[in-house]
């Protein structure tokens, strides 16, 4: 009767189509929806991508990584000597206003790093060499900042043209030139604009009267020391905060820096209330437009259903056979919907716009929902049929 | 006629079939007797609405009467539960109805195996005696297509092959002739009546159709919820307001 269930669902080629695209764009829809949402909260601990070390140190009262607070310079040393440390860089982060040569100001994330170990810096520069940084007066920033910072023009055609800023172009953090040796590509924040970098001495400068610019340190343990032993080594060794780098947001361990800034700001702030909404939109449309789908795929069959009762089928086959069909078909509805979710999520990641993480977790809870609905579906259709008078096959 | 329970296929006595609330209540059936034998076809006949169907369906076990007994083939139908009637159904019944029923989506071939398929029977077997009894209604070359390329009088041959596949005692018709024309009519209860003749098996066929009374052994007259009387020959009954 299996067969001949998957028969019935297989034999309407139209029909079917309609129900796995119904599937399909429900499950698209929920598995790109929810990237995107993770995508955005990701940008919440872009600090952590862009910046790249296996421990970071802060001060105790530190939730988040946007949010640093100042540590003493003396704080290197005593990191230094805790047993397991590699070796400790110091790294200041700020939101400062640069100006534009045409006099507006922009918001940037000033990042300053270690000039002997350039600890921290940007993992691919497309123009210009890391060692420059350490010339007078140079920052390296990266694409995005590049093109919001720059220069607008009226072109030959007489539209208006943006010529992004290219190594030996200047601008000034607070009156102090600051001379682009490199573009560098890193991940977008959600806070603080495009990330600067400079050194750890010449960030000092440009933030002027700062009485203290060590915003985090990043460590290496030694060879054969894990991260998450290192720090507690450094917390009990110093009264300072340690994290691990890791950005998988899903565990509940309380090293994560990337985890507690999620969390931090899934909790402290209205944004995943204002772009979870969209979110579940997504989720409410995509249920509905799957479940109608089945529903009416079940009251189309309801008839001949009812016949097979007649005919002495009785409640336990009938429902197999329903959740054969609703099974298959969400499947089916699932796989397709999931492989276009990944082929647009490729092409996202690619172009960076709009932001797209595409956790297997998403896949797993989008299937399960999918599953969920096709669930719910048979068993109203089961429902159904069991409520249908058998003696109604005799009617017309 | 040694064993006389081998010879009653079913018997309803004193039958009361009520539709709708207390308030407003439709006699379906009252007080209807009913009873036929095994071996022959016998027609229960009168005017729209007077419970033809309603003593089909009591007889089937889909509807179950607020009065009176069933039995069928020895065993009483009252009393049996929900899975105890589909049992029976499975086994004993066989259906023809006016509308067909047949399952658009599936092939004519599978749509003969279903009876088969619930009785749990192999998918191949099913296969090849629903080919076989395909073969009889004459619509060889056409198992493998969709009912609903198929003229009225061939698909109701397709329900009759499904009705028969898996020999069952009793057949039940339900107007079988009435969506068809008058010579496909007669063609279709030629075709029952040639291949549900068994000296087991018992046939009912409900009609309004008088071009068909030929083919019946009795014909049983319905009006207001009973039979009326029973007769050998079509041409005793009064057949003006059929
Ligand atoms: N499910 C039902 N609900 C309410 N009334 C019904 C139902 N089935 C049949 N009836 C009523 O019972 C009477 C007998 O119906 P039916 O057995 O279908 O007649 P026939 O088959 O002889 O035309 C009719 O008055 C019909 O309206
Ligand atoms: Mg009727």
């Amino acid at each position: 009767m299996y067969r001949l269930a998957l028969n019935m669902l297989f034999g309407d080629r139209a029909k079917l189509a309609m129900l796995l695209c119904g599937l399909a764009f429900s499950a698209l829809l929920m598995a790109q929806q929810s990237s995107v949402f993770f995508g955005i909260m990701s940008w919440t601990y872009t600090p952590m991508v862009n910046i790249r070390a296996q421990v970071w140190v802060s001060d105790p009262m530190v939730e988040q990584v946007n949010d640093a607070k100042p540590l003493r310079d003396t704080d290197l040393g005593r990191v230094r000597s805790v047993d397991g440390v590699a070796w400790a860089a110091p790294l200041h982060t700020s939101f400062v206003q640069a100006r534009m040569q045409d006099g507006n100001f922009k918001l940037i994330t000033l990042v300053g790093i270690d000039a002997d170990t350039f600890a921290g810096a940007p993992a691919v520069l497309s123009q210009g060499r890391i060692e420059d940084l350490r010339l007078p007066d140079t920052v390296i920033v990266d694409e995005w900042g590049a093109a919001l910072m720059g220069r607008m023009s009226v072109g030959p055609d007489g539209k208006p043209k943006n010529t992004p800023l290219q190594v030996g172009d200047t601008f000034e953090i607070n009156d102090i030139q600051a001379r682009i040796v490199g573009i560098c590509r890193v991940k977008r924040a959600f806070t603080g604009g495009p990330f600067v970098y400079t050194t750890y001495d010449r960030a000092k400068g440009y933030t002027l009267g700062a009485r203290r610019t060590l915003s985090f340190m990043l460590v290496e343990p030694q060879k054969g020391v894990a991260p998450a032993e290192l720090c507690d080594r450094i917390e009990r060794d110093t009264d300072l905060k340690a994290w691990t780098s890791d950005t998988v947001i899903w565990s509940w361990g309380e090293r994560s820096l990337a985890r507690n800034t999620f969390w931090w700001f899934w909790t402290n702030t209205g944004i995943p209330f204002s772009f979870g909404t969209a979110v579940l939109l997504g989720l409410f449309v995509g249920i509905a437009i799957s479940g109608q789908t089945f529903y009416s795929f079940v009251l189309e069959n309801l008839k001949y259903f009812a016949a097979i009762k007649a005919m002495g089928a009785g409640m336990g086959v009938i429902a197999r056979m329903l959740f054969v069909q609703a099974f298959t078909a969400g499947l089916i509805g699932f796989g397709l919907g999931a492989g276009m979710a990944q082929a647009i999520g490729r092409v996202m990641i690619e172009k960076g716009m709009p932001p797209f993480v595409m956790y297997p977790q998403i896949l797993w809870a989008t299937f399960a929902l999918v599953l969920g609905i096709s669930f719910v579906s048979a068993v109203i259709g089961i429902i159904k049929v069991s409520r249908v008078d058998a003696a109604s096959v005799f009617r017309g | 006629m040694s064993h006389p329970a081998h010879t009653v296929a079913f018997r309803a006595t004193g039958v009361d079939m009520f539709f709708g609330t207390p308030e407003n209540r439709v006699v379906a059936l009252k007080q209807a007797d009913f009873e036929a034998r095994r071996g022959e076809l016998i027609m229960l006949v009168g005017p729209s609405g007077c419970g033809k169907t309603t003593l089909l369906s009591v007889i089937a076990g889909t509807l179950t009467p607020q009065a009176g007994t069933v039995e069928v083939f020895g065993q009483r139908l009252d009393g049996l539960g929900q899975e105890a009637l589909t049992t029976f159904r499975r086994r004993s019944l066989g259906f023809v109805f006016q509308s067909f029923n047949l399952i658009p989506t599936l092939t004519v071939v599978e749509n003969v195996m279903v009876p088969l398929l619930i009785q749990g029977r192999p998918f191949d077997e099913a296969h090849a005696r629903a080919l076989a009894i395909l073969d009889k209604v004459g619509l060889k070359g056409r198992e493998e297509g969709r009912p609903n390329a198929l003229s009225g009088g061939q698909q109701q041959r397709v329900a009759i092959a499904r009705a028969l596949v898996h020999e069952p005692p009793l057949l039940i018709c339900d107007e079988p002739t009435s969506a068809l024309d008058k010579d496909t009519g007669a063609q279709i209860m030629q075709m029952v009546r040639d291949l549900s003749r068994s000296p087991e098996r018992c046939v009912v066929v409900v009609t309004h159709d008088h071009r068909i009374f030929r083919f019946a052994d009795r014909i049983a007259e319905m009006e207001d919820g009973r039979i009326s009387r029973v007769v050998d020959d079509p041409k005793l009954l009064d057949t003006t307001h059929l």
